[in-house]
């Protein structure tokens, strides 16, 4: 049964890397279509790895996370989502994934069924190919994370973890003067940079006495953006797929 | 370019909160208790001197 909904619930896919290029008529379909709308608590798990997934989420509200666990229980996230992204759109294909998802704070959900995506594929092409975009956004989003972990130091690494949210966020405007809503504890940076909760701590507290940025209370203070950037050589063309 | 040669700068070391903490070289960053990081010590410290005297192998050539 489809959702009727008047909310655009589709209103920040792909806002600020290739929005433009869907027609309204397009984004009236995408909403057309959305099977229901859900809220979930914060810390609640949505899939977890192996599960055969019949549905893919869009994200409207709230924080999500993409994360696999070693065989000792740590915890690696592989991916942060905001609103506006598709948190599960590949599991389409591929049925079951290899990593769980969860939120991060409490959050607002549209899932779309794999049915209703199967005569998307059929019938409108564009949709489909903007669809696909938006999982190589995904992508590209992973390769910086490797980059990220593999190549730049502590700092580095939470550097780039800010400007990356920063830029994403304002993409979907939730940003405002240099500031955004992060409600993410400092463990959940670690597991997303690849350090313990005492690097996290310490690093935080150096940006802080640096003047480079604030992360209290779940918000983010950029304060300074050039050197904030330089420091995790941070470049925001992989978020823009090119455009 | 890919960095075959081996780090020529020393990582940075502090304690914090009880911890030792180790930031590079390169993308190493890495928490320890005191007594990781003592063994950690005396292994890189062996090693380096072992490695002192072993012949240097060229870089591998590029696939």
């Amino acid at each position: 049964m489809r959702a009727d909904t008047t909310e655009r619930v589709t209103s920040k896919f792909l806002r600020g890397r290739g929005r433009h290029r869907l027609s309204d008529e397009e984004l009236a379909f995408l909403d057309r279509t959305v099977e229901r709308v859900r809220d979930l608590p914060a810390r609640h798990t949505l899939v977890r790895t192996g599960d055969r997934v019949r549905t893919s989420t869009l994200l409207l509200d709230g924080f999500m996370c993409r994360y696999m666990d070693d065989h000792a229980g740590y915890r690696q996230l592989v991916a942060i989502h905001v609103p506006g992204d598709f948190v599960d759109l590949h599991a389409f294909p591929m049925e079951r994934l290899d990593h769980d998802i969860a939120t991060l704070s409490p959050a607002r959900i549209a899932f779309w069924t794999h049915e209703t995506l199967e005569e998307i594929v059929e019938t409108q092409p564009h949709v489909t190919r903007m669809l696909w975009f938006s999982t190589l956004l995904d992508a590209s989003i992973h390769r910086e994370w490797i980059f990220r972990m593999g190549r730049l130091d502590a700092e580095g690494r939470i550097a780039h973890f800010m400007c990356e949210l920063k830029v994403r966020l304002e993409m979907v405007g939730l940003v405002e003067q240099d500031r955004f809503l992060l409600p993410l504890k400092q463990a959940d940076v670690a597991e997303a940079c690849g350090l313990t909760g005492v690097h996290v701590n310490r690093v935080l507290r150096s940006l802080r006495e640096r003047d480079l940025m604030t992360f209290r209370a779940g918000q983010v203070t950029i304060v300074n953006w050039k050197q904030l950037s330089a420091l995790g050589q941070f470049d925001p063309a992989y978020l823009r797929g090119g455009l | 370019m890919a960095k075959l040669e081996p780090e020529t700068v020393a990582g940075k070391a502090i304690a914090d909160s009880g911890v030792v903490l180790l930031d590079g070289p390169g993308g190493v960053a890495v928490a320890m208790t005191p007594d990781a990081a003592r063994e950690t010590g005396r292994q890189l410290i062996d090693a380096a001197e072992v490695a002192d005297r072993q012949p240097l192998d060229p870089a591998p050539e590029p696939a």
